[in-house]
Protein backbone atom coordinates (compact mmCIF):
# COMPACT_ATOMS: atom_id res chain seq x y z
CA UNK A 1 0.00 0.00 0.00
CA UNK A 2 2.84 2.00 0.96
CA UNK A 3 4.21 1.87 -1.96
CA UNK A 4 1.08 2.93 -4.14
CA UNK A 5 0.63 5.65 -2.44
CA UNK A 6 4.10 6.84 -3.04
CA UNK A 7 3.02 6.00 -6.88
CA UNK A 8 -0.22 8.18 -6.38
CA UNK A 9 2.26 10.94 -4.86
CA UNK A 10 5.05 10.63 -7.59
CA UNK A 11 2.14 10.74 -9.97
CA UNK A 12 0.48 13.79 -8.49
CA UNK A 13 4.02 15.45 -8.90
CA UNK A 14 4.81 14.52 -12.68
CA UNK A 15 1.39 15.91 -13.60
CA UNK A 16 1.87 19.27 -11.60
CA UNK A 17 5.49 19.88 -12.94
CA UNK A 18 4.26 18.75 -16.64
CA UNK A 19 0.86 19.61 -16.97
CA UNK A 20 1.89 21.97 -19.60
CA UNK A 21 2.85 19.25 -21.23
CA UNK A 22 0.18 16.43 -20.15
CA UNK A 23 -2.76 18.31 -20.59
CA UNK A 24 -1.84 18.60 -24.46
CA UNK A 25 -0.72 15.38 -25.13
CA UNK A 26 -4.31 13.86 -23.36
CA UNK A 27 -6.23 15.80 -25.50
CA UNK A 28 -4.20 15.01 -28.51
CA UNK A 29 -4.87 11.43 -27.31
CA UNK A 30 -8.22 11.82 -26.51
CA UNK A 31 -9.36 14.12 -30.22
CA UNK A 32 -7.11 11.35 -32.07
CA UNK A 33 -9.21 8.42 -30.43
CA UNK A 34 -12.36 9.86 -31.27
CA UNK A 35 -11.63 10.45 -34.83
CA UNK A 36 -10.37 7.57 -35.49
CA UNK A 37 -13.08 5.64 -34.09
CA UNK A 38 -15.86 8.36 -36.11
CA UNK A 39 -13.98 7.24 -38.77
CA UNK A 40 -13.94 3.87 -38.89
CA UNK A 41 -17.51 3.66 -37.88
CA UNK A 42 -18.84 5.49 -40.44
CA UNK A 43 -16.11 6.90 -42.70
CA UNK A 44 -18.03 7.51 -45.60
CA UNK A 45 -16.47 10.82 -46.89
CA UNK A 46 -13.10 9.64 -48.03
CA UNK A 47 -11.50 12.81 -48.17
CA UNK A 48 -11.57 13.13 -44.44
CA UNK A 49 -11.03 9.64 -43.70
CA UNK A 50 -7.45 9.90 -43.51
CA UNK A 51 -4.68 9.60 -40.89
CA UNK A 52 -3.05 12.74 -41.51
CA UNK A 53 -5.92 14.82 -41.64
CA UNK A 54 -6.70 13.13 -37.90
CA UNK A 55 -3.10 14.08 -36.86
CA UNK A 56 -3.62 16.97 -37.95
CA UNK A 57 -7.16 18.12 -36.23
CA UNK A 58 -5.82 16.28 -33.33
CA UNK A 59 -2.79 18.68 -32.97
CA UNK A 60 -5.08 21.43 -33.43
CA UNK A 61 -7.81 20.25 -30.59
CA UNK A 62 -4.66 19.29 -28.42
CA UNK A 63 -4.31 23.27 -28.19
CA UNK A 64 -7.43 24.44 -27.96
CA UNK A 65 -10.18 24.09 -25.16
CA UNK A 66 -11.36 20.50 -24.88
CA UNK A 67 -14.85 21.64 -26.09
CA UNK A 68 -13.15 22.06 -29.69
CA UNK A 69 -12.50 18.18 -29.54
CA UNK A 70 -16.49 17.73 -29.51
CA UNK A 71 -16.93 20.46 -31.92
CA UNK A 72 -14.73 18.65 -34.47
CA UNK A 73 -16.02 15.07 -33.76
CA UNK A 74 -19.33 16.36 -34.47
CA UNK A 75 -18.00 18.37 -37.75
CA UNK A 76 -16.49 14.99 -38.55
CA UNK A 77 -19.75 12.88 -38.12
CA UNK A 78 -22.17 15.35 -39.82
CA UNK A 79 -19.66 14.91 -43.11
CA UNK A 80 -19.64 11.88 -43.01
CA UNK A 81 -23.35 11.75 -42.88
CA UNK A 82 -23.85 14.63 -45.79
CA UNK A 83 -21.46 11.24 -47.43
CA UNK A 84 -24.04 8.85 -46.98
CA UNK A 85 -27.14 11.03 -47.75
CA UNK A 86 -28.07 14.59 -46.61
CA UNK A 87 -31.65 13.79 -45.32
CA UNK A 88 -28.78 11.97 -42.91
CA UNK A 89 -26.98 14.95 -42.34
CA UNK A 90 -30.31 17.25 -41.84
CA UNK A 91 -31.27 14.47 -38.64
CA UNK A 92 -27.61 14.40 -37.58
CA UNK A 93 -27.67 18.34 -37.14
CA UNK A 94 -31.18 18.46 -35.85
CA UNK A 95 -29.66 16.20 -33.15
CA UNK A 96 -27.15 18.28 -32.54
CA UNK A 97 -28.37 21.56 -32.43
CA UNK A 98 -31.22 20.53 -29.62
CA UNK A 99 -28.24 19.07 -27.33
CA UNK A 100 -26.66 22.18 -27.90
CA UNK A 101 -29.47 24.44 -27.14
CA UNK A 102 -31.06 22.43 -24.86
CA UNK A 103 -28.29 21.49 -22.16
CA UNK A 104 -24.83 22.52 -23.30
CA UNK A 105 -25.80 26.37 -22.35
CA UNK A 106 -25.64 24.97 -18.92
CA UNK A 107 -22.30 24.32 -18.79
CA UNK A 108 -19.87 23.85 -22.10
CA UNK A 109 -17.55 21.54 -19.49
CA UNK A 110 -19.92 19.15 -19.70
CA UNK A 111 -20.18 18.36 -22.97
CA UNK A 112 -16.23 16.46 -22.87
CA UNK A 113 -19.06 13.88 -21.07
CA UNK A 114 -20.97 13.17 -24.07
CA UNK A 115 -17.97 12.74 -26.28
CA UNK A 116 -16.44 9.95 -23.74
CA UNK A 117 -19.19 8.34 -23.38
CA UNK A 118 -19.64 8.18 -27.09
CA UNK A 119 -16.54 6.58 -27.30
CA UNK A 120 -16.86 4.15 -24.42
CA UNK A 121 -20.14 3.06 -26.00
CA UNK A 122 -18.10 2.25 -29.34
CA UNK A 123 -15.56 0.35 -27.39
CA UNK A 124 -18.47 -1.78 -26.15
CA UNK A 125 -17.76 -0.24 -22.51
CA UNK A 126 -20.26 2.34 -21.55
CA UNK A 127 -21.17 0.88 -18.43
CA UNK A 128 -18.11 2.49 -17.15
CA UNK A 129 -19.64 5.98 -17.41
CA UNK A 130 -22.48 5.91 -15.19
CA UNK A 131 -20.15 4.85 -12.53
CA UNK A 132 -17.53 7.32 -13.28
CA UNK A 133 -19.85 10.35 -13.53
CA UNK A 134 -21.64 9.15 -10.52
CA UNK A 135 -18.41 9.26 -8.19
CA UNK A 136 -16.86 12.41 -9.79
CA UNK A 137 -19.97 14.65 -11.17
CA UNK A 138 -23.14 16.07 -10.09
CA UNK A 139 -25.87 13.87 -10.50
CA UNK A 140 -27.04 16.54 -13.41
CA UNK A 141 -23.99 15.27 -15.85
CA UNK A 142 -26.62 12.50 -16.41
CA UNK A 143 -27.79 14.76 -19.49
CA UNK A 144 -24.56 14.81 -21.24
CA UNK A 145 -24.04 11.04 -20.48
CA UNK A 146 -27.94 10.38 -22.50
CA UNK A 147 -26.79 12.86 -25.20
CA UNK A 148 -23.69 10.53 -25.80
CA UNK A 149 -26.08 7.65 -26.00
CA UNK A 150 -28.10 9.21 -28.28
CA UNK A 151 -25.23 10.31 -30.37
CA UNK A 152 -23.95 6.78 -30.14
CA UNK A 153 -27.35 5.27 -31.43
CA UNK A 154 -27.50 7.54 -34.01
CA UNK A 155 -24.13 6.76 -35.48
CA UNK A 156 -25.14 3.27 -35.48
CA UNK A 157 -27.98 3.49 -37.08
CA UNK A 158 -26.18 4.98 -39.45
CA UNK A 159 -23.64 2.64 -39.61
CA UNK A 160 -25.44 -0.10 -40.00
CA UNK A 161 -28.27 1.10 -42.15
CA UNK A 162 -25.54 2.79 -44.96
CA UNK A 163 -25.99 0.67 -47.79
CA UNK A 164 -29.98 0.94 -47.58
CA UNK A 165 -29.79 4.40 -47.32
CA UNK A 166 -27.11 4.78 -50.04
CA UNK A 167 -29.12 2.56 -52.39
CA UNK A 168 -32.29 4.66 -51.66
CA UNK A 169 -33.18 7.10 -54.44
CA UNK A 170 -33.42 10.78 -53.91
CA UNK A 171 -37.35 10.73 -54.09
CA UNK A 172 -37.45 8.51 -50.81
CA UNK A 173 -36.03 11.36 -48.78
CA UNK A 174 -38.60 10.67 -46.21
CA UNK A 175 -38.07 6.85 -46.41
CA UNK A 176 -34.41 8.06 -45.35
CA UNK A 177 -35.30 10.15 -42.42
CA UNK A 178 -37.62 7.77 -41.02
CA UNK A 179 -35.10 5.08 -41.11
CA UNK A 180 -32.60 7.16 -39.04
CA UNK A 181 -35.49 8.78 -36.70
CA UNK A 182 -37.19 5.16 -35.80
CA UNK A 183 -33.56 4.30 -34.95
CA UNK A 184 -34.30 6.50 -31.96
CA UNK A 185 -37.67 7.19 -30.96
CA UNK A 186 -38.36 3.31 -31.77
CA UNK A 187 -35.24 1.65 -29.72
CA UNK A 188 -36.32 0.18 -27.00
CA UNK A 189 -32.50 -0.73 -25.81
CA UNK A 190 -31.74 2.89 -25.95
CA UNK A 191 -34.56 3.71 -23.66
CA UNK A 192 -33.78 0.63 -21.71
CA UNK A 193 -30.10 2.17 -21.37
CA UNK A 194 -31.00 5.73 -20.10
CA UNK A 195 -33.33 4.58 -17.24
CA UNK A 196 -30.55 2.15 -16.23
CA UNK A 197 -27.62 4.97 -16.22
CA UNK A 198 -29.59 7.65 -15.24
CA UNK A 199 -30.86 5.85 -12.06
CA UNK A 200 -26.66 4.42 -11.82
CA UNK A 201 -25.41 7.29 -11.98
CA UNK A 202 -28.08 8.71 -9.29
CA UNK A 203 -27.28 5.54 -6.91
CA UNK A 204 -23.67 5.96 -7.17
CA UNK A 205 -23.97 9.89 -6.54
CA UNK A 206 -26.20 9.84 -3.34
CA UNK A 207 -24.45 6.86 -1.99
CA UNK A 208 -21.25 7.93 -2.34
CA UNK A 209 -21.85 11.57 -0.69
CA UNK A 210 -23.31 9.11 2.39
CA UNK A 211 -21.36 9.64 5.63
CA UNK A 212 -20.79 5.81 5.92
CA UNK A 213 -17.22 3.79 5.97
CA UNK A 214 -16.29 2.79 2.48
CA UNK A 215 -19.07 4.85 0.60
CA UNK A 216 -17.10 5.31 -2.52
CA UNK A 217 -17.01 1.18 -2.84
CA UNK A 218 -20.38 0.60 -1.57
CA UNK A 219 -21.29 3.15 -4.06
CA UNK A 220 -20.04 1.68 -6.98
CA UNK A 221 -21.05 -1.87 -6.45
CA UNK A 222 -24.08 -0.84 -6.00
CA UNK A 223 -24.51 1.22 -8.73
CA UNK A 224 -23.06 -1.94 -11.39
CA UNK A 225 -25.24 -4.19 -9.59
CA UNK A 226 -28.50 -1.95 -10.16
CA UNK A 227 -27.06 -1.71 -13.79
CA UNK A 228 -26.91 -4.93 -14.23
CA UNK A 229 -29.76 -5.34 -13.00
CA UNK A 230 -31.92 -3.45 -14.82
CA UNK A 231 -30.06 -4.16 -18.51
CA UNK A 232 -30.87 -7.50 -17.70
CA UNK A 233 -34.54 -6.80 -16.39
CA UNK A 234 -34.73 -4.41 -20.14
CA UNK A 235 -33.46 -7.42 -21.88
CA UNK A 236 -36.14 -9.92 -20.52
CA UNK A 237 -38.45 -7.22 -21.45
CA UNK A 238 -37.74 -5.75 -24.60
CA UNK A 239 -35.45 -8.52 -25.87
CA UNK A 240 -33.04 -6.31 -26.96
CA UNK A 241 -30.53 -8.40 -27.40
CA UNK A 242 -27.69 -7.84 -24.45
CA UNK A 243 -24.92 -10.12 -23.92
CA UNK A 244 -25.27 -10.99 -20.61
CA UNK A 245 -21.22 -12.08 -20.43
CA UNK A 246 -20.09 -8.20 -21.99
CA UNK A 247 -22.50 -6.74 -19.51
CA UNK A 248 -20.92 -8.54 -16.38
CA UNK A 249 -18.01 -8.11 -17.27
CA UNK A 250 -18.38 -3.95 -18.09
CA UNK A 251 -19.57 -3.87 -14.83
CA UNK A 252 -16.75 -5.56 -13.20
CA UNK A 253 -14.09 -3.10 -15.20
CA UNK A 254 -16.36 -0.65 -13.99
CA UNK A 255 -15.74 -0.94 -10.86
CA UNK A 256 -12.25 -1.79 -11.48
CA UNK A 257 -12.03 2.01 -12.68
CA UNK A 258 -14.31 2.88 -9.93
CA UNK A 259 -11.59 2.22 -7.42
CA UNK A 260 -8.64 3.52 -9.34
CA UNK A 261 -10.58 6.60 -9.20
CA UNK A 262 -11.51 6.36 -5.26
CA UNK A 263 -7.61 5.35 -4.73
CA UNK A 264 -6.75 8.96 -6.75
CA UNK A 265 -9.45 11.09 -5.33
CA UNK A 266 -10.71 9.58 -1.97
CA UNK A 267 -7.86 7.99 -0.07
CA UNK A 268 -8.51 8.15 3.36
CA UNK A 269 -7.90 5.11 6.00
CA UNK A 270 -11.37 4.38 7.73
CA UNK A 271 -9.47 2.09 10.24
CA UNK A 272 -8.38 5.54 11.79
CA UNK A 273 -11.79 7.34 11.87
CA UNK A 274 -12.70 9.56 14.67
CA UNK A 275 -15.80 10.66 16.30
CA UNK A 276 -15.76 13.61 18.28
CA UNK A 277 -18.88 15.46 20.16
CA UNK A 278 -18.37 18.67 21.16
CA UNK A 279 -20.56 22.07 21.05
CA UNK A 280 -20.52 25.61 21.35
CA UNK A 281 -23.24 28.38 22.59
CA UNK A 282 -25.60 27.63 19.91
CA UNK A 283 -24.80 23.97 18.50
CA UNK A 284 -24.05 20.82 19.46
CA UNK A 285 -21.79 19.24 17.30
CA UNK A 286 -21.09 15.32 16.16
CA UNK A 287 -18.42 15.03 13.76
CA UNK A 288 -17.01 12.27 12.29
CA UNK A 289 -13.19 12.73 10.83
CA UNK A 290 -11.77 10.49 8.41
CA UNK A 291 -7.77 11.02 8.12
CA UNK A 292 -6.41 10.53 4.42
CA UNK A 293 -3.54 8.41 3.73
CA UNK A 294 -0.96 10.51 2.83
CA UNK A 295 2.93 9.64 2.50
CA UNK A 296 5.59 12.14 1.93
CA UNK A 297 8.11 11.31 -1.05
CA UNK A 298 11.44 10.47 0.28
CA UNK A 299 13.54 12.98 -0.73
CA UNK A 300 17.35 11.95 -0.75
CA UNK A 301 19.99 14.77 0.40
CA UNK A 302 23.21 14.84 0.32
CA UNK A 303 25.31 16.39 3.08
CA UNK A 304 28.21 17.76 2.09
CA UNK A 305 30.95 17.99 4.71
CA UNK A 306 33.61 20.41 3.75
CA UNK A 307 36.70 20.64 6.48
CA UNK A 308 38.19 24.29 6.61
CA UNK A 309 40.75 23.91 9.59
CA UNK A 310 41.44 27.80 8.88
CA UNK A 311 38.43 29.06 10.05
CA UNK A 312 38.80 26.73 13.55
CA UNK A 313 40.10 29.10 15.63
CA UNK A 314 37.16 31.89 15.75
CA UNK A 315 34.53 29.13 15.96
CA UNK A 316 36.20 27.04 18.69
CA UNK A 317 34.42 29.86 20.83
CA UNK A 318 30.89 28.86 19.64
CA UNK A 319 28.22 27.20 22.76
CA UNK A 320 29.16 23.17 22.43
CA UNK A 321 25.26 23.06 21.89
CA UNK A 322 25.92 22.98 18.25
CA UNK A 323 27.53 20.23 18.21
CA UNK A 324 24.40 18.22 17.86
CA UNK A 325 22.12 19.84 15.62
CA UNK A 326 23.29 21.18 11.92
CA UNK A 327 20.67 22.33 9.29
CA UNK A 328 20.07 20.61 5.99
CA UNK A 329 18.24 22.16 3.06
CA UNK A 330 16.36 19.40 1.11
CA UNK A 331 15.83 19.31 -2.60
CA UNK A 332 12.43 21.07 -2.64
CA UNK A 333 14.18 24.09 -0.46
CA UNK A 334 12.70 23.38 2.86
CA UNK A 335 14.59 23.78 5.41
CA UNK A 336 15.08 21.09 7.64
CA UNK A 337 16.21 20.43 11.27
CA UNK A 338 18.05 17.34 11.61
CA UNK A 339 20.38 16.09 14.59
CA UNK A 340 22.89 13.57 15.40
CA UNK A 341 20.82 11.36 17.58
CA UNK A 342 18.42 10.73 14.65
CA UNK A 343 18.30 7.17 13.05
CA UNK A 344 19.84 5.66 9.66
CA UNK A 345 16.51 4.99 7.11
CA UNK A 346 17.38 2.92 3.72
CA UNK A 347 19.77 3.77 1.54
CA UNK A 348 23.56 3.05 0.83
CA UNK A 349 25.18 3.17 3.85
CA UNK A 350 28.98 2.73 3.98
CA UNK A 351 30.28 2.16 7.67
CA UNK A 352 29.84 5.91 8.09
CA UNK A 353 26.55 7.68 7.33
CA UNK A 354 24.00 8.62 5.02
CA UNK A 355 21.77 11.53 5.16
CA UNK A 356 18.11 10.50 3.12
CA UNK A 357 15.57 13.08 4.73
CA UNK A 358 11.58 11.92 4.89
CA UNK A 359 8.64 14.35 6.17
CA UNK A 360 8.97 12.35 8.93
CA UNK A 361 12.26 11.50 10.09
CA UNK A 362 15.10 12.89 11.28
CA UNK A 363 18.19 11.86 9.21
CA UNK A 364 21.80 11.03 10.38
CA UNK A 365 24.89 12.91 9.53
CA UNK A 366 28.20 11.48 10.10
CA UNK A 367 31.83 10.70 8.85
CA UNK A 368 31.66 9.89 4.90
CA UNK A 369 28.44 9.59 3.03
CA UNK A 370 28.41 7.41 -0.34
CA UNK A 371 25.10 7.29 -2.39
CA UNK A 372 25.36 7.15 -6.07
CA UNK A 373 29.06 7.78 -7.37
CA UNK A 374 29.36 10.53 -4.54
CA UNK A 375 31.69 10.26 -1.79
CA UNK A 376 32.51 12.90 0.51
CA UNK A 377 35.03 12.06 3.65
CA UNK A 378 36.03 14.45 6.56
CA UNK A 379 39.13 13.99 8.23
CA UNK A 380 38.02 13.07 11.40
CA UNK A 381 34.95 11.72 13.02
CA UNK A 382 35.91 14.18 16.54
CA UNK A 383 36.09 17.22 14.40
CA UNK A 384 32.33 16.76 13.28
CA UNK A 385 30.94 18.94 15.16
CA UNK A 386 33.02 22.00 13.71
CA UNK A 387 31.74 21.27 10.38
CA UNK A 388 28.20 20.59 11.34
CA UNK A 389 28.78 24.36 12.84
CA UNK A 390 30.40 25.32 9.55
CA UNK A 391 27.42 24.84 7.18
CA UNK A 392 24.80 25.98 9.99
CA UNK A 393 27.12 29.40 9.54
CA UNK A 394 26.96 29.17 5.66
CA UNK A 395 22.97 28.21 6.00
CA UNK B 1 12.11 41.79 -0.06
CA UNK B 2 10.04 39.45 -1.22
CA UNK B 3 6.84 39.27 1.43
CA UNK B 4 6.18 35.49 0.99
CA UNK B 5 2.54 35.59 2.80
CA UNK B 6 1.33 38.68 -0.22
CA UNK B 7 2.91 36.41 -3.08
CA UNK B 8 1.48 33.33 -2.25
CA UNK B 9 -2.30 36.11 -1.72
CA UNK B 10 -1.40 37.08 -5.21
CA UNK B 11 -1.13 33.58 -6.69
CA UNK B 12 -4.06 32.20 -4.83
CA UNK B 13 -6.07 35.25 -6.65
CA UNK B 14 -4.45 34.88 -9.86
CA UNK B 15 -5.25 31.39 -9.74
CA UNK B 16 -8.53 32.28 -8.90
CA UNK B 17 -9.33 34.47 -11.92
CA UNK B 18 -8.31 32.68 -14.41
CA UNK B 19 -9.95 29.34 -12.97
CA UNK B 20 -13.38 29.86 -11.14
CA UNK B 21 -13.00 33.53 -11.23
CA UNK B 22 -13.81 33.64 -15.47
CA UNK B 23 -17.16 31.94 -14.75
CA UNK B 24 -18.14 33.53 -11.35
CA UNK B 25 -17.23 37.03 -11.59
CA UNK B 26 -19.09 38.02 -14.57
CA UNK B 27 -22.13 36.23 -12.95
CA UNK B 28 -22.05 38.50 -9.58
CA UNK B 29 -22.08 41.88 -11.64
CA UNK B 30 -25.64 41.26 -11.85
CA UNK B 31 -28.59 41.43 -9.26
CA UNK B 32 -30.05 38.17 -9.03
CA UNK B 33 -33.17 39.22 -10.41
CA UNK B 34 -31.50 40.67 -13.58
CA UNK B 35 -29.51 37.65 -13.89
CA UNK B 36 -32.04 35.37 -13.67
CA UNK B 37 -34.92 37.19 -16.11
CA UNK B 38 -31.40 37.46 -18.09
CA UNK B 39 -31.26 33.50 -18.15
CA UNK B 40 -34.78 32.82 -18.50
CA UNK B 41 -35.27 34.85 -21.88
CA UNK B 42 -32.19 33.00 -23.49
CA UNK B 43 -33.54 30.04 -22.48
CA UNK B 44 -37.18 31.35 -24.26
CA UNK B 45 -35.40 32.02 -27.43
CA UNK B 46 -33.37 28.44 -27.08
CA UNK B 47 -36.57 26.73 -25.95
CA UNK B 48 -38.72 27.96 -29.14
CA UNK B 49 -35.83 26.99 -31.55
CA UNK B 50 -35.51 23.47 -30.17
CA UNK B 51 -38.95 23.25 -30.20
CA UNK B 52 -39.35 24.54 -34.01
CA UNK B 53 -36.30 22.24 -34.56
CA UNK B 54 -38.45 19.15 -33.55
CA UNK B 55 -41.75 19.94 -34.93
CA UNK B 56 -39.55 20.28 -38.36
CA UNK B 57 -37.96 16.90 -37.54
CA UNK B 58 -41.73 15.35 -36.77
CA UNK B 59 -42.91 17.11 -39.96
CA UNK B 60 -40.20 15.43 -42.07
CA UNK B 61 -40.91 12.22 -40.08
CA UNK B 62 -44.47 11.96 -41.12
CA UNK B 63 -44.00 14.13 -44.21
CA UNK B 64 -46.07 11.85 -46.69
CA UNK B 65 -49.15 11.24 -43.97
CA UNK B 66 -48.52 14.80 -43.42
CA UNK B 67 -49.49 15.80 -46.70
CA UNK B 68 -52.14 13.21 -47.31
CA UNK B 69 -53.84 14.23 -44.71
CA UNK B 70 -53.50 18.11 -44.81
CA UNK B 71 -56.72 18.70 -45.78
CA UNK B 72 -58.27 16.45 -44.03
CA UNK B 73 -56.94 17.53 -40.39
CA UNK B 74 -58.62 20.27 -38.62
CA UNK B 75 -55.44 22.86 -38.64
CA UNK B 76 -57.11 24.76 -35.36
CA UNK B 77 -56.75 21.75 -33.62
CA UNK B 78 -53.68 21.34 -34.62
CA UNK B 79 -52.37 24.28 -34.01
CA UNK B 80 -53.96 24.40 -30.80
CA UNK B 81 -52.18 21.26 -29.97
CA UNK B 82 -49.46 22.45 -30.76
CA UNK B 83 -49.07 25.75 -28.88
CA UNK B 84 -50.26 23.75 -25.93
CA UNK B 85 -47.32 21.19 -26.18
CA UNK B 86 -45.25 24.25 -27.20
CA UNK B 87 -46.08 26.55 -23.92
CA UNK B 88 -45.29 23.21 -22.04
CA UNK B 89 -41.95 22.71 -22.94
CA UNK B 90 -41.01 26.41 -23.07
CA UNK B 91 -42.52 26.66 -19.20
CA UNK B 92 -40.81 23.03 -17.98
CA UNK B 93 -37.34 24.37 -19.80
CA UNK B 94 -37.48 28.02 -17.83
CA UNK B 95 -38.42 26.08 -15.03
CA UNK B 96 -35.20 24.41 -14.91
CA UNK B 97 -33.27 27.43 -16.09
CA UNK B 98 -34.66 29.19 -12.70
CA UNK B 99 -33.66 26.18 -10.76
CA UNK B 100 -30.07 25.71 -12.06
CA UNK B 101 -29.52 29.12 -12.30
CA UNK B 102 -30.44 30.49 -8.81
CA UNK B 103 -28.46 27.58 -7.01
CA UNK B 104 -25.15 28.90 -9.72
CA UNK B 105 -26.16 32.36 -8.39
CA UNK B 106 -25.75 31.51 -4.94
CA UNK B 107 -23.09 29.36 -5.80
CA UNK B 108 -21.02 32.39 -7.54
CA UNK B 109 -21.70 34.67 -4.86
CA UNK B 110 -20.29 32.57 -2.08
CA UNK B 111 -16.96 32.14 -4.27
CA UNK B 112 -16.81 35.88 -5.29
CA UNK B 113 -17.01 36.58 -1.42
CA UNK B 114 -14.05 34.45 -0.44
CA UNK B 115 -12.21 36.26 -3.50
CA UNK B 116 -12.98 39.92 -2.88
CA UNK B 117 -11.87 39.07 1.60
CA UNK B 118 -8.49 38.07 -0.30
CA UNK B 119 -8.31 40.95 -2.48
CA UNK B 120 -9.19 43.21 0.80
CA UNK B 121 -6.36 40.97 2.95
CA UNK B 122 -4.07 41.90 0.09
CA UNK B 123 -4.82 45.76 0.00
CA UNK B 124 -4.26 45.66 3.35
CA UNK B 125 -0.87 44.15 3.14
CA UNK B 126 0.36 46.71 0.43
CA UNK B 127 -0.65 49.61 2.49
CA UNK B 128 1.99 48.40 5.56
Amino acid sequence: MRNLLELREKLKKIYANHEVYILPILKFLLAFLALKMLNSRIGYMGSIDNLGIELIVALTCSFLPTTFIVVFAGLFSLLHMYAISLEVAIVGLGVYMVMFFLFFRFGTKDAIIVLITTILAMMGIPVVMPIVVGLLASPLAAVPVVCGLIVYTMISTISINATTISSMGGDEATAKLRLILDGLIENPGLIVMIASFVITIFIVYFIRRMSVAYSWTIAMVAGAIVNLVILLVGDLMYNINLSLFVIFLSSLLAVAVGKIIEFMCFCVDYSRIETLQFEDEEYYYYVKAIPKMLVAEQDKTVKRINVQRNNVQHKTSEPISHQSRIVSEGKDGAVKRSTTQGNVRQGNVTKNSVTKNSATKNSVTKGSVTIGNERKRTSDSSNDWLDDYEDLERF
Amino acid sequence: MVNGDKVILMTRLASYEKKEGKKYIPVTKFFRSDYLSMQIMKSFLYATLVFGILVGLFVLYDFEIFMEDLYKIDIITLVLNIIKYYITFVVVYCIATYVLFSIRYVKAKKSVKKYYHNLKKLNAMQKK
